[in-house]
């Protein structure tokens, strides 16, 4: 997640990573973590506390004002859950596309590339 | 591709399907191959490699099992279900030292194809009871090591996208290549920004090569012979 400051919509942080804010915590599948102090009134997420909690590291180029966000290191593990990670990604002709778009469906997920 | 939209028409029938996502910060390169094969299954793309980060993938092929109430049932593994037919092939003599190593690099990638396409129809037929299905736990325990270097890979791999996005390419490469340190054994990192500075300008499909160059220290031939094959990168699954 590219970030300007480091906080950003509740939205847009969950869009990044998966995460979720809800009553308990931050929330992916079954996994909450509790994180005080990340959401505030207004909505907004910070990014470094949030992150803090998460285990995810936060990488910044100092030059140009940005950040990164990191995945997540709960587990020490790619997957921290064994709910599958929804990411909106996109059809070759740009159209946004959910692999929640397929619940009751097997699906085998396939990375590839051109090079 | 080919090979995974036949392999999509067999297991429809079954409720499953195929989806392939392309790891390609360009997808106009990608297109013509997705093209080509005019797939029938949803054939999406991630510019961002975003899924590395969420599934674990770090070469291709790669596949994770998603069963029907949206649950992993097999993490992301090394993911051939076929042959390919350069590993039957006689390497010719006098070929060029670079090409000569790459194929015989090829031929020496182990060989899983069959098991793990007879392990998905196994699975898309009998489901949970499927030998081959993990338990949330076992899918976890299995997915790959993420310590601290390795998400912070995933960190600068993106700020290497959004400046190359952006077209600062030289902050690009600093975090591409910071990328490749803190996660050596990722090679989608490597072979993206590799083939970057190796196709030529205009060039309508990249570099399949991505040789010797001069913007980074390594390139695919001398980091997957020197590291002992391209089974060093590949994550075989265990059926």
């Amino acid at each position: 997640m590219i970030l300007t400051e480091l906080r950003t919509t509740a939205e847009a942080f969950a869009h990044a990573t998966d995460w979720y804010p809800k009553p308990e915590g931050l929330c992916r599948g079954e996994v909450c973590v509790p994180a005080p102090g990340a959401l505030s009134s207004d909505g907004m997420i910070d990014v470094a506390v949030a992150a803090q909690k998460l285990g995810m590291p936060i990488v910044q180029d100092i030059e140009h004002g940005v950040w990164a966000l990191g995945s997540a290191t709960l587990s020490g593990k790619s997957l921290s859950t064994a709910v599958a990670a929804d990411p909106e990604l996109k059809t070759f002709d740009g159209t946004p596309f959910k692999l929640s778009s397929l619940r009751g469906k097997k699906v085998v997920l396939v990375a590839w590339s051109s090079y | 591709m080919p090979g995974w939209q036949a392999l999509n028409e067999e297991i429809a029938k079954f409720g499953a399907t195929v989806v392939t996502v392309a790891l390609d910060i360009d997808p106009a390169l990608a297109k013509p191959w997705n093209d080509l094969a005019n797939p029938n299954h949803p054939s999406l793309v991630d510019t961002l490699h975003i899924t590395n980060s969420l599934f674990g993938f770090t070469n291709i092929p790669m596949a994770a099992w998603i069963d029907e109430d949206g649950n992993l049932v097999r993490p992301a593994e090394g993911a051939s279900i076929e042959r390919s037919p350069l590993r039957d092939m006689e390497i010719p003599e006098g070929l060029p030292e670079q090409l000569n190593k790459m194929m015989h690099a090829v031929k020496a990638i182990p060989d899983d194809g069959e098991a793990y396409r007879e392990a998905i129809l196994d699975w898309v037929q009998k489901g949970s009871t499927s030998a081959f299905a993990l338990t949330p736990g076992e899918v976890i325990a299995r997915s790959q090591p993420r310590s601290d270097n390795e998400a912070r890979a995933t960190a600068c791999f993106e700020l290497g996208e959004y400046f190359h996005r952006t077209g600062e390419n030289e902050t690009a490469v600093k975090w591409w290549k910071e990328a490749h340190r803190l996660h050596p054994q990722n090679l989608t990192y490597k072979r993206q920004a590799w083939t970057l500075v190796t196709t030529p300008a205009g060039a309508t499909e990249y570099d399949l090569m991505q040789g010797p160059n001069e913007v980074y220290d390594s390139n695919l031939v001398d980091e997957v012979t020197g590291e002992g094959g391209f089974g060093q990168f590949i994550i075989r699954p265990r059926l």
